[in-house]
């Protein structure tokens, strides 16, 4: 029973975590409609920049995360304007494998400057909590708290604010709201500010738990892309329960088959969902 | 009669394709004018172009006198033209009284500051606007679903969602894309009562329509495109009995 229940926690946590890139990701693909695999880079490129304020000028989590948003969000901004934005007229495949293009490229410029090491940020060691028999480690506590109060904040923002608004209104319909006076060109940069940001962050926060490499976001990319889908491409609550059973269906698998198998039992459980639901738990229908 | 809007050698291409190739012509004040043609001949790229969705690579719109010429879209709209779409998806979320308020102009409680600190015309705006969506709404018999999403509507009732939409920005003219496609023939009579009632309150109308009884019934002048040029102007029968225009429609007798 407990070991259950520590897959399931370890699920949520794991989880929780994906679902910040996977926001970014999906809300991308929401308003300016192609797939952006380029957040891979943005968010090995949050990792190492919090990485950097962390170890030069000492700083906290907090600040630290709020310099991987600005500056994966920035980087985010200036790829897509000057490499992805041409290509837009040739349709969403086309951009979609100029962002695998671009994410090599962005992740080989991070190796350039920080090399291929492996690196720790500089946070204090701390034992883990037990409790009812199940083990949890405070610095992931802290990082799912972080988590959701960033998704809260994504909630709050796109429900409350006029950009907020005007985001989901150029996702729905472009061309009504453009009769409204929204212009989706501006839409769509602050979108990828938004979605690249928030990749920058979902690397830190994966970062913080192990170490950070210039494959960080490679490596969650598939993970990332396919809380997406789950959740239904496009939705925001939907990134978030994908993201969140992806999380614990690989947890989960871990109980049934050895540890090399988990993707492999967790990406099952996603082409069974996908194939009685192809549009995922919240996605629109096509039309 | 007095032209309300004029359309001068108005061309637009991209990605290579030459889609309006010179289109001209004039639409007089408080007509119903039909625009036909065959697939492909450019007519909602040409209503894209004027409403100022695209910017057109060349030639000039004007309305009332005054060029508009790739004025964007809303500022059209506070000028008095209006157009709605083929595909009345309209916002999935939001219901039938929600799309007729967010069209509504001068809305002084869109901005934060307004709604805040000078809020009694905010209010009082908000009031007259909810009459107003009301009215529009029972007028295009609409209010029995007035607080539904869009999305439970009918084909037809988003259709006439998209002439309330438009109705709420006190149109001069309203530019309509296919209002009656796809929608059930009782539906679509009675959305031809209502722009010919429309029409009788001196709202000046520009129809897209493939359905050639319906462009008898209610157009007068008839202007024909095709191939991104207009080829024809005049009455129906005119147009209907032109050998050009069946050429075009039909591909070229050998």
């Amino acid at each position: 029973m407990s070991i259950l229940l520590q897959a399931l926690l370890n699920g949520v946590m794991n989880g929780a975590l994906i679902a910040v890139p996977a926001i970014g990701f999906t809300a991308i693909f929401a308003v300016l409609r192609y797939p952006n695999f380029a957040i891979a880079a943005y968010a090995t490129i949050g990792a190492f920049a919090a990485w950097w304020v962390n170890v030069h000028f000492g700083a906290g989590i907090l600040p630290a995360l709020l310099v991987a948003f600005a500056i994966a969000g920035c980087i985010g901004v200036g790829a897509e304007e000057t490499a992805l934005k041409q290509l837009r007229g040739a349709g969403a495949l086309t951009v979609a494998i100029g962002s695998i293009a671009l994410n090599t490229v962005l992740e080989n410029v991070v190796r350039l400057f920080f090399g291929n090491d492996l690196r720790g940020y500089d946070l204090p060691l701390v034992p883990d909590w037990r409790f009812m028999g199940l083990r949890v480690g405070p610095q992931q506590l802290q990082s799912l708290a972080f988590a959701v109060v960033i998704m809260a904040a994504v909630f709050a923002f796109l429900r409350y604010t006029r950009f907020g608004k005007a985001m989901r209104a150029v996702a729905d319909n472009s061309d009504l709201a453009r009769l409204k006076g929204i212009e989706p060109a501006h839409v769509a940069v602050m979108t990828i500010f938004l979605g690249a940001g928030l990749a920058g962050v979902g690397g830190v926060l994966i970062g913080l738990d192990a170490s950070i490499d210039p494959l960080l976001g490679f490596r969650v990319l598939l993970t990332v892309f396919a809380a997406a889908v789950l959740g239904g491409l496009g939705s925001i609550p939907g990134a978030v329960v994908g993201a969140l059973a992806i999380g614990i269906a690989e947890e989960c698998a871990l109980l049934v088959a050895p540890a090399s198998y988990r993707s492999a039992v967790g990406f099952a459980a996603i082409l069974l969902v996908l194939t009685v639901r192809p549009r995922g738990f919240f996605g629109e229908r096509a039309n | 009669m007095n032209t309300l809007l004029a359309v001068r050698d108005l061309t637009l291409g991209f990605y290579g394709a030459q889609i309006l190739r010179g289109v001209d012509f004039n639409i007089r004040g408080g007509t119903i004018t039909g625009l036909i043609g065959p697939n492909g001949a450019g007519k909602s790229t040409l209503f894209n172009a004027i409403s100022g969705l695209y910017g057109p690579n060349g030639g000039k719109v004007t309305l009332g006198g005054d060029d508009v010429t790739g004025l964007k879209p809303h500022l059209l709209v506070r000028r008095g033209l209006v157009r709605t779409f083929q595909l009345a998806r309209g916002f999935p979320k939001l219901s039938v009284f929600q799309h007729l308020m967010l069209y509504g102009l001068d809305q002084p409680g869109e901005m934060l500051a307004a709604a805040l600190f000078s809020s009694s015309a905010a209010r009082k705006r908000e009031q007259e606007l909810s009459e107003k969506a009301l009215e529009t709404a029972r007028r295009l018999r609409l209010g029995h679903v007035i607080d539904n999403p869009v999305t439970a509507l009918s084909g037809g009732q988003k259709k006439l969602v998209e002439i309330g939409r438009a109705l709420m920005a006190d149109p001069k003219i309203i530019l309509l894309d296919e209002p009656m496609a796809g929608v059930n023939p009782s539906l679509a009579d009675e959305i031809a009562e209502h722009l010919v009632a429309l029409n009788g309150d001196g709202i000046t109308i520009c129809l897209i329509e493939h359905d050639m009884a319906l462009i008898k019934r209610l157009c007068d002048p008839v202007v024909v495109l095709a191939e991104g040029k207009t080829l024809m102007e005049g009455t129906f029968d005119e147009v209907a009995s032109d050998a050009e225009v069946q050429e075009a429609y039909l591909g070229t007798r050998r």
